[in-house]
């Protein structure tokens, strides 16, 4: 075969993508390895997250110098992560959907472009503007109105923050797919006397349930990663399990932001590795989650037969 | 009857549903109906009232704060100026996006142009894969690579360089998608005229494609301009301008202002954090805004 | 198609050249200051007259929390790492190069937002028992019982605490370990602690998230540096007085301060690391401590060195006039502490 340097450059150059990945996924794994092999399972089981006293001597335990005390455990980090992104799901599915339908349903298609320009708009704004709006209208707004101990920060905020970040994944993505359905499936149903609404409920939603789950999936995604926001209206809990919409929390993302500073003073290091170690089990996380959402847009697990 | 004043495909009212007298059945899926789409309106105004709050209130905070001094004076504590987190902003883009334009658009035109096989759709995966990982997880891998593994310390290197990491997978997938839009003919009719590899996508396929990829560009500038979890553990702060190195020298960055001085106890720091935010929001809804009225909306990312 | 190219090329020359434009001419010797939160307002008041009297200093000042102090300028992303913490004594015996320096003296107030009631009088094991989640409602009896005649809200406490690694946390969790057994033996103190489980307990980001999540939270209870006192009297906070080690209740104030600082001012060691909390004396104030510079005393040239060296001698003698540290509510070095740290000054290469 002939040499062709310019698909070889383009080619190697395309190998850099892969090849940064690789690194981040390698040196996570291997920056990790001694944490790993300290905190075993217990890292996702336990509530407490404990960096050991730090003006002690260290300790040994099975071979590894730890700080005395030293305990991670990151279900508490888990479980806000989860929580807020789960809430945030619950609230932005609605929303999207009812926006998608309405815009593509009832608005006239002169404006239509306009106002799906608005809804995708939302969608990059800077996480942090996010916070910065989080922190000056939506906490004291649910401090005054709607939690019964004052406090605005928590798992409430952090939710309606990711929902509204995602919402706009969802919508866009639903209302491309609402555009497409064929003419014959909601003339049809019109023509079996259902009413629009109907229509749009019977006829056509179950046809693009398979691109909305995909768009969910998607949005899940982008959530479960979401950093700033999150971390300037969380509260920041640490080593108790949100027991209401009100709780303080930390997501796994914040907590390694908020963190760093504090774990490179342990003079063992041990603690900067557990760091590793959540951003490891966070990357697999959100790994997953765009793994499914890239299997079903791709039509492998297909929900369920198209009409 | 679907409210027909309301409904722009209303041309599949059927007839006879006027005529005869509405049973309580109908009455109630007329209802059912009504209210169906009152809660989608709803919806709409939900997903939509929140973006107009966000930029009422960061322009009503950031136009109050404005002043000609935000853009000559460096930033004092939390007072002063914008000037040197303005100036580091556009350098850690630029830079960003002088490592991350010409491998995002390499990576582009191979999986376009070439790409086809195992190595393309696992490099594809990958791409799409780093696009999803958390940003905070490259900046955790930047600081302990860069800052401290290869001693940088907060850096526009490492600064620049986790976030052309960001960007460049967004960079390759849009090259792809829009130069996979120049058809298949003009490629041939290069080749035909003994066109070499290279001429082929430089003169004929990259100009066609050029609005995609360059839309492309532009939308990662605007996240390289709005992005702060990579940047707190790679880029630093300083109060000063750039002195020119790209190691040993941290920088200042306009996200770092957001979200560091709407924590201080007073209004100085709060104006300041507000009028960051609104010069952030400004230009990347306008890199948007721009980007989707001039080139005609395709979905491409 | 040409144009096109000239036209991509100009456009990447001008964004250089705008960025070779942007670059300023500093400093041969630029420093960089990062850490304590409690530090950082002066710092901020220091610089710009240092800067005034020392034409062509250049020095950036960032708060992100002692912790980050210490670890920065530990790897040496930082010439000076600011924290309210000395260096643990593991870190300074393995690490002998690294300088815990004392800058002024500081203290730390217990703010709390309960509107109407300025000077609530709260105790280590009060303190120990809020933040352990043992106290949950404001009127508990042992509150009750510190403040005799005072109204106290049937109101869940809501504690605040410090996320970043804090020097704060740091003396802080001394006093609570100094005046309350269960607390010494279970958490322990350090610029980042395990907080016990508390529902309701929230996290803050630096003094001043401390301040802004005080006043945010009606009800809540929090720890800030006397440097922040201002904004937490305009935040509408009150501030407690604190059970100390003769069994008085104190404000912090010049005279508790000063007090607090004569009774280790004489005992501080070569190294400087020493503990002001919880100190003996009628009037001491029970959380008080030196501001220490952490410092590498190999910094990265000789210009920076003596950079350093010149800012830092600057700072314990006339950054000490009361000119400065009355505004953060500070207390200067006393004159044997200040030789102490002009003798570690000498040794930054």
């Amino acid at each position: 075969m002939k040499l062709r340097p310019f698909r070889l450059t383009v080619l190697g150059l395309s190998l850099l993508i892969p090849a940064a990945l690789c690194a981040v996924v390698l040196f996570l794994v291997l920056y990790s390895g001694q944490a790993i092999v300290f905190n075993g399972l217990r890292f996702l089981t336990q509530v407490n997250w404990n960096l050991g006293d730090l003006y002690d001597d260290p300790v040994v335990v099975h071979g590894i110098q730890v700080p005395a005390g030293a305990n991670y455990g990151i279900l508490v980090f888990i479980a806000g992560t989860l929580a807020s992104s789960a809430i945030a799901i619950v609230i932005a599915v609605p929303l999207a959907v009812g926006a998608s339908i309405f815009l593509a349903e009832i608005v006239p298609s002169k404006i239509r472009p306009a106002l799906s320009m608005l809804v995708e708009l939302i969608a990059v704004v800077p996480s942090v503007v996010f916070g910065l709006w989080g922190i000056a209208v939506l906490v004291p707004f649910i401090g005054h109105y709607l939690s019964p101990n004052g406090s605005g920060y928590g798992l409430l905020a952090a939710s309606i923050v990711l929902a509204l970040m995602i919402t706009p994944i969802i919508a866009s993505t639903l209302l491309d797919a609402l555009l497409q359905v064929p003419r014959e499936n909601r003339e049809s149903a019109f023509a079996l006397g259902a009413t629009h609404f109907e229509v749009v409920m019977k006829a056509i939603m179950p046809m693009v349930r398979t691109t909305l789950i995909g768009g969910i999936v998607l949005a899940l995604g982008r959530a479960l990663g979401e950093t700033m926001a999150v971390l300037m209206v969380s509260g920041g809990g640490l080593n108790i399990l949100p027991t209401s919409l009100f709780s303080p929390i930390s997501t796994i993302s914040s907590f390694i932001a908020s963190q760093l500073d504090s774990a490179e003073t342990d003079p063992t290091n041990m603690s900067v590795r557990a760091l590793a170690e959540i951003a490891l089990v966070l990357f697999i996380i959100t790994l997953s989650v765009n793994a499914c959402a890239k299997l079903l847009s791709s039509g492998v697990l297909r929900v369920r037969k198209r009409a | 009857m679907p409210a027909p004043n309301f409904c722009p495909r209303g041309s599949y009212v059927s007839a006879n549903a006027l005529k005869s007298p509405r049973t309580a059945l109908e009455l109630r899926r007329i209802i059912i109906g009504r209210i169906g789409w009152c809660l989608c309106g709803l919806g709409l105004l939900l997903v939509i009232g929140p973006l107009i709050d966000i930029v009422a209130v960061v322009t009503w905070h950031g136009i109050a704060a404005f002043s000609p001094h935000l853009f000559t004076e460096n930033t004092t504590g939390p007072n002063g100026g914008l000037a040197n987190a303005i100036a580091g902003t556009f350098l850690i883009t630029l830079f960003a996006m002088l490592i991350a334009i010409p491998l995002g658009v390499s990576a582009g035109i191979h999986l376009s142009e070439y790409g086809r096989g195992k190595l393309a759709s696992a490099t594809r995966f990958m791409s799409d894969t780093l696009t999803g990982t958390p940003s905070i997880v490259l900046g955790y891998f930047s600081y302990i690579v860069m800052i401290i593994g290869l001693g940088w310390g907060f850096s526009l290197a490492a600064a620049s360089i986790t976030i052309a990491i960001l960007i460049v997978p967004y960079l390759a997938r849009i090259t792809e998608l829009s130069l996979q839009q120049v058809p298949n003919t003009m490629r041939e009719a290069a080749y035909a005229l003994g066109a070499k590899d290279s001429t082929v996508v430089f003169k004929v396929v990259l100009p066609a494609a050029s609005s995609g990829v360059l839309t492309g560009a532009l939308l990662a500038l605007a996240i390289s301009v709005g992005e702060t979890a990579p940047l707190i553990y790679t880029a630093g702060w300083s109060n000063y301008g750039w002195n020119g190195q790209f190691a040993h020298e941290p920088v200042a960055y306009l996200t770092y202002v957001i979200w560091t001085f709407i924590d201080q106890p007073d209004a100085k720091s709060h104006a300041l954090a507000f009028a960051a935010a609104f010069l952030v929001m400004v230009v990347v809804l306008a890199i948007n805004v721009g980007v989707r009225l001039t080139v005609r909306r395709k979905k491409l990312v | 198609m040409k144009m096109m190219n000239l036209l991509q090329a100009g456009a990447v020359a001008l964004a250089v050249t705008a960025a070779a434009g942007i670059t300023q001419a500093r400093a041969d010797a630029p420093l960089v200051e990062t850490g304590s939160s409690l530090l950082y307002p002066l710092f901020n008041l220091w610089v710009p007259a240092y800067t005034a009297s020392h034409p062509g200093a250049d020095i950036t000042t960032t708060s992100t929390g002692s912790g980050a102090g210490i670890a920065q300028a530990f790897k040496g992303l930082v010439n000076i790492g600011a924290s309210d913490a000395y260096l643990s004594d593991t870190m300074a015996h393995d690490h002998t190069n690294m300088l815990s320096i004392p800058l002024a003296i500081s203290s730390q107030a217990i703010n709390y937002n309960l509107p109407g009631i300025t000077h609530l009088k709260l105790s280590g094991p009060i303190l120990a028992g809020i933040y352990s989640g043992k106290i949950t409602q404001w009127n508990d009896p042992a509150i009750a019982a510190a403040n005799p005649g005072v109204a106290l809200p049937n109101h869940v406490i809501i504690p605040v605490h410090r996320t970043d690694g804090s020097g704060d946390t740091f003396i802080f969790t001394q006093y609570l370990s100094a005046s309350d057994a269960a607390w010494r033996s279970t958490v322990r103190f350090g610029t980042s602690v395990s907080w016990p489980a508390v529902t309701g307990g929230i996290g803050a980001n630096g003094n001043q998230g401390m301040v802004t999540a005080a006043q945010a939270n009606p009800y809540s209870i929090a720890y800030i540096g006397v440097s922040f006192a201002n904004q937490a009297a305009q935040a509408g906070l009150g501030q407690a007085k604190l059970l100390n080690k003769a069994g008085h209740y104190v404000l912090p104030t010049p005279a508790t301060i000063s007090a607090a600082a004569a009774s280790v001012a004489n005992s501080t060691p070569a190294d400087e690391r020493i503990s002001m909390v919880f100190a003996p004396g009628v009037h001491a104030y029970p959380i008080v401590n030196y501001e220490y510079a952490i410092i590498n005393t190999q910094q990265s040239s000789p210009d920076v060195a003596a950079a350093v060296r010149t800012f830092l001698t600057w700072a314990i003698t006339e950054g000490n006039s009361m000119s400065f540290l009355k505004q953060v509510h500070f207390m200067p070095l006393p004159a044997a502490v200040v030789e102490l740290s002009k003798a570690q000054i000498a040794k930054i290469q």
